[in-house]
């Protein structure tokens, strides 16, 4: 404020951005900014539409806040992949629909079938998820596999045993029946009865898992040295990271928080079913289009929670007013345009991004 | 790192083999061992099952081997150029639903259906190659949304059920007596004449060599003359071409009605078929010869386990098994190659 009169002779090379334009940077430079945007855009739509009689149900709060069970394991399974992608060197995991799967079986036969506490088979599962994921990690990390094939062959074999172990049969006994409680909505306390209800599983699982992988990707050494050997490998090695180490452990935990969704899927079907994870176009698929959407650069070394989480409502609440808007069961359909649709533009903005403003954020 | 060596007079003392020759060998070492591989699993699988080495067996595993190895030369040469495509379950569904639909709707000839299935998929692969090339963004995000796009185009022509009562006219390429010639399935035939000709392009034309330029450094083929956005291009819509013709021998392969979960995975088992047959994944290396062994293989290891009486699901369990170990033995290769 002081240096009001000499700021335009002290850079005369730079004339003042016009608002519009500050905008627009903002909008293409800022990841965040953008996801908001488009998700007030979605919402804003399907309210006015709403308002028009266009839909053929409400949609409103209610409604909105029902649709975020879909949220849970998208949004999990997409923080996964975060951690994996920004290790970098091409890191990705097409198996965390398949751990899902073995995993989700492992814990059905420990809790439903062997009567083991609930405690012990959720300790159960994320040992089980984390191992599978360090088996990605030594595949990926020591034998220097690309990703990208390392997980295809896990994602054939977890599929394959997650059908074998229990000879193609869901386990849907008393004690996994009675799990679906933990899928109910719940009413917040204090606020509660101004705002909708919320699915349980968002307090219980999701929110605990954003806030652990917030805290060591911006909080922790392990979390700057995850970003140091996804910029760049070598680099990091000479400002002496353990490199296999590090990336090893990002597939560990991988593994882990695919453990946890496994457990949500089969609170959420009432049943463990060896197919949780391969159903429709399996779980990898819109993971990774949720992080893409959420700003994960894909040669790694980028990458924020914030962006996942966003990302994920606007799927969510995308895919929730999908349905209302078309008649018929075309519905279904119009989701799988939606998510290809907003992926390639997304991916087509990365790429404009990078060349006018030297990338995102 | 090694100390700089000296170039002394002694240098031609130890026989050094020399290794400048631009072509690599036209049988490679991931081949030879693939060939012994398959070699030694049908031995195996004729001791353990009577009913392997007959011509009911083998026949029918031929026939299935077509789809799979012939989308396999399409995804080699994206590979090659260091892309990917998920998409082509989607294309396959697309080509097929539109194909099938055809043959129901209307009289066509032979000639005209498969064109018309390779006419759509060389669309469909155009759109994932002008996104890629002039897009400029990695293979794998756009062809995961195109992927779904795909899905939805594909869906929408199905009109939610199944293409009932498809006519025979495509049986030339199924399993039964009608797809055989002198005993050889005509799928299988084609698949071998389209792979010959694909090794020859990529091995001794220019043009073939373009592809691995772009994969080994597209920046430096881009300043060596190679017009990279173009080629790129072209790998896309060469695949798209032979998904048309891969649609056309799974319609000939099943039976009268198409489903809609028709082409459901087939990507990732194309791309475990290429990379089993020892192309690299980062591009720049590779061979269709390697990928026409690398789908037989997958093919081998679900017949067999379907005729030794197992759960049909474990065949996927060695397909993980058989990637993971012929990628491995590739990578061991590389390292040695690098100590020379």
């Amino acid at each position: 404020m002081t240096t009001t009169a000499p700021a335009p002779a002290a850079a005369p090379a730079q004339p003042a951005e016009s608002v519009g334009s500050r905008i627009i940077r903002a909008i293409l430079t800022q990841r965040i900014v953008l996801l908001i945007v488009l998700l007030l855009a979605v919402v804003a739509t399907f309210f006015l539409m709403d308002v028009g009689g266009y839909l053929t149900g409400p949609y409103d709060s209610d409604y909105m806040a029902a649709s975020l069970i879909n949220l849970v394991p998208l949004v999990m399974l997409a923080l996964a992949e975060l951690l994996v992608i920004v290790s970098g060197r091409g890191g990705i995991d097409l198996s965390v629909g398949a751990i899902v799967s073995l995993t989700g079986m492992v814990f059905g036969l420990a809790y439903g079938e062997w009567g083991w506490s609930l405690w012990l088979s959720i300790i159960l599962a994320i040992g089980v998820g984390g191992l599978l994921g360090a088996i990605n990690g030594f595949l990926v990390a020591y034998l220097g596999f690309p990703a990208l094939i390392a997980t295809l062959a896990t994602y054939y074999a977890y599929g394959s045993l997650a059908i074998v172990i229990n000879n193609q049969k869901p386990i849907s006994t008393k004690p996994i029946q009675d799990l679906y409680s933990t899928a109910r909505t719940v009413e917040l306390p204090l606020v509660g009865e101004y705002l909708p209800n919320i699915p349980l599983g968002i307090f219980t699982f999701m929110i605990p898992t954003a806030i652990v992988v917030w805290v060591i990707l911006a909080r922790t050494t392990y979390g700057r040295r995850l970003y140091a050997i996804g910029t760049h490998d070598t680099a990091a090695k000479f400002a002496a990271i353990d490199v296999k180490d590090t990336r090893m452990k990002a597939y560990v935990l991988a593994g882990i928080i695919s453990g946890l969704v496994a457990v949500v899927t089969v609170a959420q079907f009432a049943s463990a079913r060896p197919d949780a994870g391969a159903s429709g176009n399996g779980m990898a698929l819109p993971a990774i289009t949720i992080a893409v959407l959420g700003g994960v650069a894909i040669t790694g070394g980028i990458g924020r929670v914030a962006g996942i989480i966003l990302g994920g409502l606007l799927i969510v609440w995308l895919n929730a007013g999908i349905p209302l808007a078309i008649e018929g069961n075309n519905g279904p359909q119009y989701q799988l345009l939606a998510l290809g649709v907003v992926l390639v533009f997304a991916a087509l903005l990365n790429g404009l991004t990078n060349r006018k403003y030297g990338g995102s954020k | 790192m090694s100390a700089p060596t000296t170039l002394g007079p002694d240098l031609g003392a130890k026989p050094v083999k020399v290794r400048n020759r631009v072509l690599s060998p036209p049988v490679s070492g991931q081949e030879l061992v693939l060939i012994g591989v398959i070699v030694v699993l049908w031995a195996i699988l004729a001791f353990a099952t009577p009913a392997f080495l007959t011509s009911g067996s083998i026949l029918p595993l031929l026939a299935g081997v077509a789809p799979i190895a012939v989308m396999g030369i399409g995804m080699t040469v994206i590979i090659i150029t260091g892309g990917i495509d998920v998409s082509i379950a989607g294309m396959l569904m697309v080509c097929a639903v539109i194909t099938a639909k055809t043959m129901v709707g209307y009289e066509v000839s032979l000639p005209v259906i498969v064109l018309i299935a390779i006419g759509v998929g060389a669309a469909l692969g155009a759109i994932n190659g002008v996104l890629i090339a002039y897009g400029r963004v990695h293979a794998i995000i756009i062809t995961f949304g195109t992927a779904n796009v795909f899905q939805f185009l594909g869906l929408q022509i199905f009109g939610s059920s199944t293409v009932n009562n498809i006519p025979r006219t495509l049986s030339v390429f199924g399993a039964g007596p009608a797809g055989r010639t002198w005993g050889i399935p005509h799928g299988f035939a084609i698949m071998v004449v389209l792979a010959a000709i694909m090794w020859w392009y990529l091995r001794h034309t220019a043009g073939g060599r373009h592809f691995y330029a772009i994969g080994g450094d597209a920046h430096a083929a881009r300043l060596a003359g190679v017009r990279v956005q173009r080629r790129t291009l072209l790998a896309y819509v060469i695949t798209g071409a032979v998904v048309g013709l891969g649609a056309c021998f799974t319609i000939a392969l099943g039976t009268a009605t198409v489903q809609q979960n028709i082409g459901s995975g087939r990507e990732l088992a194309v791309i475990a078929a290429v990379v089993i047959g020892g192309t690299s994944i980062m591009g720049g290396r590779g061979s269709v010869l390697g990928t026409v062994l690398g789908a037989l293989l997958v093919q081998t290891v679900s017949t067999g386990v379907t005729q030794l009486g197992w759960q049909s699901q474990l065949s996927n369990l060695f397909v993980g098994v058989f990637i993971v170990i012929a990628v491995g033995a590739d990578l061991i290769r590389q390292r040695a190659r690098r100590k020379v």
